[in-house]
């Protein structure tokens, strides 16, 4: 699935030499549902993930020039996406009163973020636990057990060595399963 | 790696609203579509032209102002400063060195006082996200 996935962006790399209108639709087609799930998941509101969303796509299309000499279209893309999304949560942090350690703090702070939430008992629970982690650590977290990253991705994503994500991901399950067994 | 139960994996328990992606990408790829032929058609030199004009006319000013101010003002040579104002002046930039160097003093015990409370837990994992190996600490200390 990866090497299908690789050989699909060289594709798009070149086409958006050629064509950049063309490539850039391609580019949103193949990565605005891949990239809404990972930014939802840190933010949790669907408006919230929106607003990043449509930030990441901007933002990516302003620097596109940059990304020629990136190696690839998929850690690039998620880095911007992952930045859009600390970014808001920063932003948040600042602006509550309240702190987001847990799904009813969304739920109260905005109606609408439980409209688009349908978790059952488990699934509350494991989101519950996630949102306990650091912020970077919740990353590390989201994009190995949801989005299955491998280490050498994430790497260049978050700018950290592999070592240190190893470690922060193996600390992070301790931490989740240690907070789920507690409930 | 934490193996996945059953009753999460296939299951994702966050929503969106009907054709979302649709509408959104189709938003996003018209935003960005017109975004592209404004910035075809300006060139590098005329969007840097306004912040030239700017710099030109900030140091027009500075050089006619200080001309002007140079021109105007009478001249004052040492002998006519008052010694009592010089040694008014000289006492008054000694205590604003005194008053700096008790802030700075203050500002660094202050600091240290008021410095949260850290568990363990928080310091291992600034040191695994921040990547700092742990035998860089041990050949520092």
């Amino acid at each position: 699935m990866q090497l299908i996935n690789n050989s699909r962006d060289d594709n798009i790399s070149e086409l958006l030499k050629t064509d950049l209108n063309k490539g850039f639709r391609l580019v949103v087609e193949k990565y605005s549902s891949r990239l809404y799930w990972h930014i939802r998941r840190l933010v949790i509101i669907h408006e919230d993930a929106d607003d990043a969303l449509q930030n990441t796509f901007i933002n990516a299309w302003r620097s596109i020039e940059n990304f020629r000499s990136e190696s690839s279209l998929y850690t690039w893309l998620y880095t911007i996406a992952t930045n859009e999304a600390f970014a808001l949560i920063n932003k948040r942090k600042k602006n509550a009163a309240v702190s987001f350690d847990d799904l009813d703090d969304f739920f109260t702070n905005s109606q609408e973020a439980s409209t688009w939430f349908d978790g059952d008992e488990a699934q509350v629970k494991l989101q519950n636990a996630i949102l306990q982690l650091p912020d970077k650590q919740r990353i590390v977290f989201n994009l190995k057990y949801f989005d299955e990253m491998t280490y050498a991705e994430m790497s260049k994503v978050l700018k950290t060595s592999e070592g240190a994500l190893k470690a922060s991901y193996h600390h992070a399950v301790k931490k989740i399963k240690n907070l789920i067994s507690k409930d | 790696m934490m193996e996945k139960p059953k009753e999460i994996t296939d299951k994702n328990p966050f929503k969106v609203p009907g054709n979302y992606f649709e509408e959104v990408n189709r938003k996003i790829i018209s935003e960005t579509s017109g975004y592209n032929q404004e910035v075809k058609k300006i060139g590098l030199y005329n969007r840097l032209k306004p912040y030239f004009l700017i710099a030109a006319s900030i140091t027009g000013f500075i050089i006619l102002s200080y001309t002007a101010i140079h021109l105007l003002t009478p001249e004052k040579t040492n002998s006519q400063l008052s010694e009592v104002l010089f040694d008014e002046y000289n006492d008054i930039y000694i205590n604003d060195i005194d008053i700096l160097t008790l802030e700075e003093s203050a500002a660094s015990v202050m600091l240290l006082e008021e410095s949260p409370d850290i568990s363990k837990t928080d310091i291992i994992d600034y040191l695994l996200l921040e990547n700092i190996d742990i035998n860089d600490i041990y050949e520092q200390l």
